[in-house]
């Protein structure tokens, strides 16, 4: 038999950020606490089953105005894929002109659904 | 048209960032058609541009966006409605002819100083960061040393990383956001320090962009000296007391090669006080009437040249109302004088606009001194609102409509916040 083991979270649903305390014995949830409404106890749910988390970074372009082209992920990503899709996103580059939705990279990290695309037009620019 | 200027317009909008494109959209929709934007950039957007990561347009689009994609949207909605944009291009003042129009003084890349004649002008400049000299962190003036957001343009925009070992003074949001984003570069944040007891950004932030990278965050402490001759070594951070005041005896060293500081923004006026207009002192921004209406006829502002926001999408409406009061002005359509002055009273570190007119609804901005929670918005006696909490960080935005104030017979309404339980409670 496991024991029961105690998870403390901070609410992100809105800005009061209440406190939460969520107790689980192995995968079992037994008892959220904490939140002052019920966005809370799917936020600690949420959290403590499969935590998933979307981030921006960019690529290098070339021909466009600036060096840098914005991508961000089109689908949150379980949390510990993230430094997989950083490095694969690192090996990526574009040329102008792309344009906004783009997609650069498909099922980032192995995870199906979940695109690199990119943020924004970029014109080719000639100098 | 993008890089077109001509001599005449209705209204001439200083600054192409979120409030400027709204502004000159706003204007079309009051039925003017000439409009122009001057831009310092090369492009349009402004700082949305460099602000990579998702969280705006929640309340303007009903979805999440990043500050690249809710810009690229008003960009295609102001070249579709033929807004001219004069990118690489200042204004250096602005003159009253005879007859009545405005004369702007243009600086262009490629027209060099030529004079814009038109009827109203919306000062959409934006902020400025707040910089070293600011806080006075005494130490050496070595390299290293940057602004979040010049951080964040060198990164996002230039792809340049600023150093390989940061430290942060400030949770705002553009701190936090930017040790999530040096993080994923590489580069390692040795922790983020704040002054205040409390962290100043969303919660949100504080979890995703710190707890999530283990960023330690230490409250009620501050960086007190700089060391270093040609590249930053090192800080010395300390913690305060309740006054802010540093204690060295506790103070540390942590080695470092880069300072990021994120300690607020202040309302770009310096064309506003060449032009004399009446400043806020609270706010840093002009004071305006319930058109958004400076102390200067046909001279509008919006955005953060007016207060700081803390979200695009209040810009972006504000700046949609100023367009509009502009664009009426410019076709020389008057409204009733205002007749009210909006105070702040307990707990309102500033209220906007300045004045109230009895004939429309009107959009009010605030912001509170201190976190209550909860707390009651009472504006005169005219009207309550119970609220679950107010931070200073999070602006209040309250909508009054002209039934409200019908009967209203006074030259001054004044705005309070006050606990529930506390003093002077309903």
């Amino acid at each position: 038999m496991t024991e029961t083991t105690v998870q403390h979270y901070v609410c992100i649903s809105c800005p009061i950020g209440c406190p939460l305390r969520l107790v689980h014995e192995g995968d079992q949830i037994l008892e959220i606490e904490g939140q002052e409404c019920n966005r809370g106890a799917k936020y600690a749910r949420q959290e403590f089953t499969d935590p998933r988390r979307t981030f921006s970074t960019t690529v290098p372009i070339t021909g466009a105005l600036y060096g840098r082209l914005p991508v961000k992920l089109s689908a949150p990503l379980p949390r510990p894929a993230i430094p997989a899709a950083m490095e694969a996103i690192r090996q990526l580059s574009a040329e102008a002109p792309v344009r906004l939705g783009q997609v650069l990279l498909r099922d980032v990290a192995g995870v199906a659904g979940v695109d690199v695309v990119s943020c924004r037009t970029m014109d080719r620019v000639t100098m | 048209m993008f890089g077109r200027m001509n001599r005449r317009y209705d209204v001439v909008v200083v600054g192409g960032g979120p409030a400027g494109l709204a502004a000159a959209l706003g204007a079309l929709d009051s039925g003017v058609s000439r409009v122009l934007v001057v831009e310092r950039e090369p492009e349009a957007g402004g700082i949305l541009r460099q602000c990579i990561h998702a969280g705006f347009g929640l309340h303007h689009f009903r979805e999440e966006l990043t500050g690249p994609e809710y810009a690229e949207r008003f960009v295609l909605q102001a070249m579709d409605r033929d807004v001219d944009v004069v990118p690489h291009a200042y204004v250096t003042g602005l003159a009253v002819d005879s007859s009545g129009h405005r004369l702007v003084r243009v600086l262009s890349e490629r027209g060099g100083l030529s004079t814009v004649e038109c009827r109203a002008v919306v000062l959409a400049m934006g902020c400025r960061e707040r910089t070293r000299g600011a806080v006075r962190i005494p130490g050496t003036r070595p390299a290293g040393i940057f602004t979040a957001g010049l951080a964040q343009k060198l990164v996002n925009l230039d792809g340049y990383l600023p150093g390989r070992r940061a430290v942060i003074l400030g949770s705002g949001d553009i701190g936090l956001i930017m040790a999530r984003r040096l993080m994923l570069e590489g580069v390692s944040v040795a922790g983020v320090y704040e002054l205040m007891p409390y962290s100043n950004g969303l919660t949100r932030n504080v979890v995703q962009c710190l707890d999530d990278f283990g960023i330690p965050l230490h409250l009620s402490t501050t960086v007190t000296r700089i060391h270093g001759r040609d590249r930053v070594e090192a800080v010395t951070v300390a913690p305060v007391d309740e006054t802010g005041r540093p204690d060295p005896e506790k103070s540390w060293d942590v080695p470092c090669d880069t300072l990021l500081l994120s300690i607020g923004l202040i309302p770009e006026n310096e064309l506003s006080e060449s032009l004399g207009l009446a400043l806020d002192v609270v706010t840093g921004g002009p004071k305006v009437d319930s058109t958004l209406a400076t102390s200067l006829p046909g001279v509008f502002a919006c955005g953060n040249v007016l207060h700081v926001h803390d979200l695009v999408d209040f810009v972006t409406e504000e700046a949609l109302r100023a367009g509009r009061f502009a664009g009426e002005h410019a076709r020389q359509l008057r409204r009733p004088r205002d007749t009210i002055q909006l105070v702040p009273g307990a707990n309102v570190r500033y209220c906007l606009p300045h004045t109230l007119s009895t004939d429309r609804s009107h959009t009010i901005y605030m912001r509170a001194k201190t976190r209550l929670a909860p707390c009651v918005l009472r504006v005169g006696n005219l009207l309550e609102k119970r609220l679950r909490f107010v931070v200073p960080a999070e602006m209040i935005h309250l909508t009054i409509q002209p039934e409200l104030l019908e009967r209203f017979y006074e030259d001054r309404l004044q705005i309070d916040l006050v606990p529930v339980d506390g003093k002077g409670a309903p």
